[in-house]
């Protein structure tokens, strides 16, 4: 589903040159559950954003559903973002004018979905992360642990098949950060592939395949942790 | 999408209050003030008689010695002699034609009901009212036995009906111009003529006149003139008929020419009338000089429109530049502060398109509330126009196209300024709002 090769990101900033990525390698099939670990600043959130088509790369290939993603116009990268991929960014980014029920609306929205339909999609979400009741209510309103729910309901409301985390249990107490997790499991027992950035270990061992960036780089690659019945493509493991 | 560009506007103005009135006011202001100039250079630049101006003309005859001027550009007299007018008049062709002039009396009932005033009244021909498109509420324009006999009969506006014989139809009845008994046999409708067209040198945004009797009456009464009376040469004149005789310019002659083909045709008779005066030792030039022109030509000629009315707009119209550069650096910080918000929509998969259409709808949406404000404004502004009293009030008002005007330029002028920032916004990098919190 997703082929990275020689993946370099390079930030130029006036005095500084950043090498966020270097020579990133990577190979996602379809249904995978990966967890991606690694030192603050290593390029996690890079690597995701690259992933998601948010930002451009300095050089290598990108093919997502053999699709080459360097050569596709900005309106097809957003026509493909809101298709297939669901993201939870690293801060909640919750539209702080917009209630609970229209920020998950948005994406819904950009794909010109008939408003009936909008609003089952979008109640079946909020009842999915447990928030229907409060669809009226404004993120403000709700506690860290609830906004980051609405966010992954809000990833959720598309549909995608790819499902982007960033330290979605970055701001969750334990017991919090395990009923996402759960939720997670749960999308990806659905069909959806996740890619999850965690710092915490214990989630990472749940996730039945792990990768650690450190420095733009891979640098361990543990297969089978947890869950050995997961399929996992050969060619990814031929990327090691 | 475009109500939810709405919606999404709405609820912008309503998290900023503040800085969303004051741009609202800003471009109420600049639109108030350009609707206002804007809307008294539209009635005077306005054709009155629409449906009659190509065929409507005023005729000019150059009865002076070869380098006299009257100060036109053309150096033709704006009016005619007596004797000219007349003699023209007396023709047969075309069929339309109208003389007229201006004079005035004391207008009483020969009692002490109402206290006597006076009163500009205008001496016509009978065609005056056909030509010129007025329309009666009782009767009609006098008969042609009436005007060759110099019958003291008169047509009277509704409100000199209302004030001399309280709205009835006062047919047959009598009132005094002056000691002299006249009839009425017609009371006008109301007549808006926002520019009077037909006697520019009395003032085109003057009111119009409210009697109109015969022009035969003009040697019989021997009506004094309440017009100018120009004159080009020393000519002694001891008495009225000296006066009718005179070269002096003081009586206007329109006349219907239906096509191309009839004004030419009355072209060549002029010039061979003036070869004809010219013989008669009246005057010495070179060649005859006449002019025809319609009511937009004679209007465009007389300078009815000032350059200082086309300034005052440009003026107005700079302020309202003024007005939108604020704006834009009012949306500049308001859009940028919200580049968070749309870098999520951007990964949510909102185009760059409809990012620039999200922001444009709201700076329409501002333009739509200023506009309307600004009719407000503008009506505000007309009023003041209308209490110096300068001008007739039917000038300063604004009709319908004006209003639509408002809100149309308004909206307008508003996205020309929101476009920078809302391409600025639309070309926010999804990612880089959210790395960090
Ligand atoms: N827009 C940018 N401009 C310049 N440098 C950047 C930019 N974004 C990221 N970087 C740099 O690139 C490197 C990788 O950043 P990234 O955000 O991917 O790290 P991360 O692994 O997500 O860290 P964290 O765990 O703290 O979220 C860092 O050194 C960061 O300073
Ligand atoms: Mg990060």
């Amino acid at each position: 589903m997703l082929s990275m090769k020689n993946i370099n990101k390079v930030y130029q900033t006036e005095k500084v040159q950043t090498h966020a990525l270097r020579d990133f390698d990577l190979e996602v099939s379809e249904g995978e559950f990966i967890a991606v670990t690694g030192p603050s600043g290593s390029g996690k959130t890079t690597f995701l954003n690259i992933a998601g088509m948010l930002e451009s790369y300095s050089s290598g290939d990108y093919l997502l559903d053999d699709i080459n993603v360097g050569k596709l116009s900005d309106n097809a990268k957003a026509d493909l973002r809101n298709q297939k991929i669901g993201f939870i960014f690293q801060g909640f980014n919750l539209i702080p004018d917009l209630n609970l029920y229209e920020n998950v609306e948005v994406p819904l929205r950009y794909r010109g979905i008939k408003s009936a339909q909008r609003k089952q999609r979008i109640m079946d979400c909020l009842e999915q992360v447990g928030l229907a009741s409060r669809a009226k209510h404004l993120p403000q309103q709700l506690s860290g642990g609830q906004q980051q729910r609405v966010a992954i309901a809000r990833a959720l409301a598309g549909k995608p098949r790819f499902l982007l985390a960033d330290e979605p249990t970055g701001n969750l107490d334990s017991l919090m950060a395990r009923q996402v997790m759960d939720l997670l499991e749960q999308i990806n027992r659905d069909g959806a592939t996740i890619i999850m950035v965690t710092h915490d270990p214990e989630l990472a061992r749940r996730a039945p395949r792990n990768i650690q960036v450190v420095d733009g780089q891979l640098a361990d690659f543990t297969l089978y942790q947890g869950a050995p019945d997961m399929h996992v493509s050969s060619h990814a493991a031929a990327q090691v | 999408m475009f109500f939810y560009y709405i919606d999404l506007a709405w609820r912008s103005f309503k998290r900023t209050p503040f800085v969303s009135m004051l741009m609202v006011l800003a471009i109420a202001v600049g639109i108030g003030i350009t609707m206002t100039s804007l809307s008294v250079y539209y009635m005077m630049a306005m054709n009155p008689i629409p449906d009659k101006s190509d065929r409507l003309h005023v005729v000019q005859l150059n009865t002076m010695d070869e380098g006299q001027s009257q100060g036109s550009s053309d150096n033709l007299p704006q009016q005619l002699t007596y004797r000219d007018a007349m003699a023209l008049y007396q023709q047969d062709f075309p069929e339309n034609k109208v003389i007229h002039m201006r004079s005035g009396f004391a207008v009483h009932l020969g009692d002490s009901s109402i206290k006597p005033f006076l009163e500009a009244t205008r001496m016509a021909g009978r065609d005056f009212f056909s030509m010129f498109n007025l329309e009666f509420q009782y009767g009609g324009a006098w008969s042609v036995e009436q005007e060759q006999n110099a019958a003291q009969v008169a047509v009277i506006s509704q409100s000199l009906n209302e004030k001399l014989f309280g709205s009835e139809n006062s047919l047959g009845k009598t009132f005094y111009l002056d000691d002299k008994v006249f009839q009425v046999v017609g009371v006008l409708d109301e007549w808006n003529l926002h520019t009077r067209f037909y006697d520019i040198t009395t003032g085109a945004f003057s009111r119009t006149e409210n009697i109109f009797i015969p022009f035969s009456l003009v040697p019989v009464l021997e009506v004094p003139s309440w017009g100018n009376t120009n004159g080009w040469k020393y000519q002694e004149i001891n008495n009225y008929q000296d006066r009718l005789n005179a070269e002096i310019f003081w009586v206007q002659l329109w006349v219907e020419l239906p096509n191309e083909q009839a004004k030419a045709q009355y072209g060549q008779f002029l010039q061979a009338y003036l070869s004809e005066q010219e013989a008669l030792g009246r005057f010495e030039r070179e060649t005859p000089q006449y002019a025809l022109r319609n009511v937009m030509e004679w209007l465009d000629y007389s300078n009815v429109v000032s350059d200082d009315n086309r300034v005052l707009v440009g003026l107005s119209f700079m302020f309202l530049i003024v007005c939108l550069a604020n704006i834009l650096g009012l949306l500049l910080g308001k859009f940028l502060k919200r580049a968070p918000e749309i870098g999520v929509r951007r990964a949510l998969g909102a185009r760059k398109r409809q990012v620039f259409a999200q922001h444009i709808v709201e700076v329409s949406l501002l333009g739509l509330f200023g506009g309307l404000l600004g009719i407000g404004i503008a009506q505000l502004g007309l009023w003041g126009v209308r209490a110096t009293e300068n001008y007739y009030s039917a000038l300063a008002t604004m009709d319908l196209s004006m209003l639509l005007a408002a809100p149309s330029i308004s909206i307008i002028a508003c996205i020309i300024a929101g476009l920078y920032p809302a391409w600025l916004v639309c070309k926010t990098a999804p990612a880089i709002y959210l790395k960090t919190q």
